[in-house]
């Protein structure tokens, strides 16, 4: 009797798990295999469609993957260095005693929650070229307008400040947690060998709140990986193509006119390797550092 | 009768015309204030705030609701519901606004619920599709742009209505109302589809104050060395007049001011600009005693319509886009990222000197709430070209004298069509109708606000159409402005030698949006060159074509466009 209603409460886990994630998965792969579009009998082409997406098949290979395969790349070293080295020399400066602390941290933490297709959305006003406040600052400094839509180099560099705006709180939020888990007296010792509070974060904070920021990066890297909102309304992906992550280009291929589910499912399942190789290699380094 | 005798004869005849016109306008007062639409009155149907924004707009709409003359619908209509998809932009945005604002008038009419699902600009091709590739059948009528007919009809999505025609049971509308240009757009194969909404096609509009100014007349000839011209008439001209106001403070507002207003951004249907200019470059008419008859050579754009071998990357569309480019560069810089309604905003605010774009710029312009250029506004047929390729000579042609003209439909043209698997089919068809009625139609094509441009003769100027000044004067218009744009949509629509064909094959959005409006971008913001741009662009309309079956695709382009092989 035991037995028999401990499988029943586990029922509906694994119901849950067969249906919305193992089945999805092993459709995906099957789908990624054929060139089915909807609407369309799918005919099977083994690994054809990874062969194109990968250049592999002699026929000049798929270019838009590429180069939103670089875009995303791009992002996701820049916007993780920057939100990790921002979001760090916040909670440093927070870790401190400063008048208004706490309603500040309150305001700086806000970008965190909201949508980030409204965040999206205020960075169309943010950065209108012609009336926006950043162009106006720019433009009070003397340093005159960037064409922060229409230049190709400047919306890249758009859509990045925006994640980075929107994200940097996150490792705010998390690193100031670690650091202020590290206990005074460990730096009231310090303080006897040197007074040089560069010489305190190098050899005491940062080695202390390593193990938490590796956390963050992983958890940025990833979620810098799916990066869709912000692109598809702050330039829908313009000028051209320029700002067109490789998620971007999944939905359009998938989910937007053509629905060539094959050849989407196909760049999905190359993402999830991508996102498997980093998660794998993150948890092997800690492992080794802490076994 | 004496002098005074006749004097006072005349006061007492003015005296009771007066007494008899302030009786006949009181009556008529009392007889609009008691006067009710199937029990619901005025204030019931277009409530303030909530559907209609004032009095006026309130008057004005129930005035044309009772002109409609509406048939009983409840018949087929109470109890049921109607799920209708439309262009989502909102309760009082452009296409979709006007379902919410007659929703009351059909409920009441119709005793009937109305269901409006919005569906976003850039969602058009997906939630459609998906809705009945997935065998969800959603939508009872759903207005979506013309464009997405080759894949509607040829899925089986939508179903013919020319069944219901004359149908005294529903509201009184009549397709040869429509002008030919448009009403082909909602007929396939002899069958017709759609009823009239809207009439899409791209004019040309411009400073009428500043271009008739002789101080600027003066200065243009100075500058250039001959007469300003005014207006321009082929697109050589408006670059030269652009070129010239781009910089200046035209408007004395103290800023320089822009030559000319366009909406570039990747997703911003900036594409129509690119097709309604690089017509008159890539376009040929026929010989011969039908201009517009399609060959192998004539009359065709898109592909070639015995290979299906695309025609963009073609000399003429080459030329077209370094033309664009070099227009855009008489305006902003931002004009590159620019959606639709930035690039109307710049022109209705007075900072362009000219912009080519739909009808909605007409009556947006008489908004005072939105335009600062209401009796300055400047219209004509869309432009010609003074150079063009010629595909069977395989030369381009220069001839400012006789220049080629080739007139658009370009955009959606967004009006309802029937779901194939409605269970509601002549309710479906009373809303559609409802909203072809003369009354009803005429009266949304002049709120700017509801997206609806003219489509028919009754919003005409004769010879073309039936309207009169009055009718516009009736809805506060400046008659020198409707004078112009009026006549100038007439022009464009009917007076073309031969018009750019429309492409409406399976896969339309995925050739255009998806690659040739991201092409265009690529080049615009000097990514690649026209040249590579258009390459480009033609390869993947071969890779499109061949993954949708280039035999399956040929036949459906012949049949959209009318080429007999």
């Amino acid at each position: 009797m035991k037995v028999k209603a401990k499988y029943f409460f586990l029922m509906p886990g694994v119901i849950w798990v067969l249906l919305f994630t193992l089945f999805p998965l092993i459709y995906s792969l099957y789908l990624s295999t054929t060139n089915f579009r909807l609407g369309r009998d799918p005919q099977f082409v083994g690994l054809a469609n990874y062969a194109r997406i990968l250049n592999l098949d002699g026929g000049g290979g798929d270019e838009k993957a590429a180069s939103t395969a670089g875009f995303s790349v791009i992002l996701v070293i820049g916007s993780t260095t920057l939100t990790i080295v921002f979001g760090t020399a916040v909670a440093w400066v927070f870790n401190h005693d400063l008048p208004l602390l706490r309603q500040m941290r309150a305001v700086l933490t806000m970008p965190l929650f909201a949508a980030p297709v409204a965040v999206g959305f205020l960075g169309v006003i943010i950065f209108n070229e012609a009336n926006g406040p950043v162009n106006n600052i720019l433009q009070g400094l003397g340093l005159g307008r960037v064409n922060w839509i229409t230049d190709p180099l400047a919306a890249r560099a758009a859509v990045l400040l925006t994640d980075v705006w929107q994200w940097t709180p996150f490792v705010f939020i998390i690193v100031l947690a670690a650091m202020q888990a590290i206990p005074d007296d460990l730096y009231e010792s310090a303080r006897l060998d040197t007074k040089n509070n560069i010489s305190l974060f190098r050899y005491i904070t940062l080695p202390l709140i390593a193990p938490a920021m590796g956390t963050v990066v992983l958890l940025r890297l990833v979620e810098t990986i799916k990066i869709l909102d912000i692109p598809v309304t702050l330039t829908r992906g313009g000028p051209g193509s320029v700002t067109q992550t490789y998620n971007f280009y999944i939905y359009e291929t998938g989910l937007r006119g053509s629905f060539q589910l094959g050849t989407a499912s196909a760049l999905s399942w190359l993402v999830v390797i991508v996102a498997i190789i980093i998660s794998s290699l993150y948890f092997w380094r800690v492992r080794a550092r802490f076994e | 009768m004496n002098k005074q005798t006749i004097t006072s004869s005349k006061r007492l005849l003015a005296l009771v015309l007066m007494i008899a016109l302030l009786l006949a306008v009181g009556a008529a007062q009392v007889t609009a204030q008691e006067q009710t639409f199937f029990g619901k009155t005025a204030q019931e149907l277009f409530p303030i705030p909530g559907v209609a924004a004032d009095e006026q707009e309130q008057r004005l709409a129930f005035e044309a609701l009772l002109r409609a003359n509406l048939p009983d619908g409840r018949e087929f209509g109470e109890g049921k519901t109607l799920t209708f998809g439309v262009l989502g932009q909102g309760s009082r945005g452009g296409i979709s606004g006007t379902i919410y604002f007659w929703r009351n008038a059909f409920e009441a009419a119709t005793g009937a619920r109305l269901e409006i699902v919005e569906i976003p600009y850039n969602e058009l091709g997906t939630t459609i599709p998906a809705d009945f590739l997935t065998g969800q059948y959603t939508y009872d009528v759903f207005i979506g742009a013309a464009w997405q007919y080759g894949d509607w009809i040829s899925n089986g999505w939508i179903q013919p209505i020319d069944r219901f025609f004359g149908d005294p049971r529903f509201p009184a509308w009549d397709i040869n109302d429509v002008a030919p240009a448009f009403a082909a757009l909602m007929q396939w194969e002899g069958q017709t589809y759609g009823t009239t909404n809207d009439g899409d096609a791209q004019l040309f509009y411009y400073r009428y104050d500043v271009l008739n100014d002789p101080e600027w007349q003066a200065a243009f000839e100075a500058e250039m060395g001959y007469p300003l011209p005014n207006p321009p008439t082929t697109w050589q001209q408006l670059l030269a007049v652009t070129s010239f106001f781009n910089g200046k403070d035209w408007n004395r507002d103290g800023d320089p001011d822009d030559g000319i207003s366009l909406h570039l951004a990747p997703g911003g249907q900036g594409h129509f600009h690119y097709a309604t200019l690089a017509a008159s470059f890539a376009v040929t008419p026929a010989e011969g005693d039908d201009p517009r008859a399609v060959t192998k050579f004539d009359n065709v754009f898109w592909f070639d319509p015995e290979t299906m071998e695309p025609l963009i990357n073609q000399p003429g569309h080459v030329r077209a886009l370094e033309f664009l480019k070099e227009l855009a560069a008489t305006g902003q810089r931002a004009q590159l990222g620019w959606q639709l309604g930035e690039a109307w905003d710049n022109f209705l605010g007075g900072n362009a000197i000219a912009t080519f774009s739909w009808g909605d710029v007409g009556s947006l312009s008489q908004d005072v709430n939105r335009s600062r250029i209401k009796g300055n506004l400047g219209a004509s047929a869309i432009l010609c070209s003074e150079e063009w390729y010629d595909r069977e000579l395989g030369q381009f042609v220069t001839d400012s004298e006789n220049p080629n003209c080739v007139g658009n439909t370009t955009g959606g043209s967004w009006h309802p069509t029937m779901s194939a698997f409605t269970d509601t089919p002549e309710l479906a068809y009373y809303m559609m109708a409802m909203l072809a009625n003369p009354s009803i139609n005429f009266y949304n094509a002049t709120t700017g606000w509801q997206g609806i441009d003219p489509s028919s003769a009754y919003q005409l100027y004769p010879p073309r159409g039936t309207a009169s000044p009055e009718d516009y004067a009736a809805v506060g218009f400046d008659l020198g402005d409707m004078e112009r744009y009026i006549n100038a949509y007439g022009a464009n629509v009917f007076d073309k030698p031969t018009y750019l064909t429309y492409l409406r094959i399976p896969g339309t959005l995925e050739y255009i949006q998806e690659t040739l409006d991201i092409r265009l971008s690529e080049a615009m913001t000097d990514q690649l060159t026209p040249q590579e741009a258009l390459d480009a662009t033609a390869r993947d309309w071969n890779r499109i074509t061949d993954e949708l079956g280039r035999e399956e695709q040929l036949a459906i382009y012949q049949a959209a466009i009318g080429f007999n092989p």
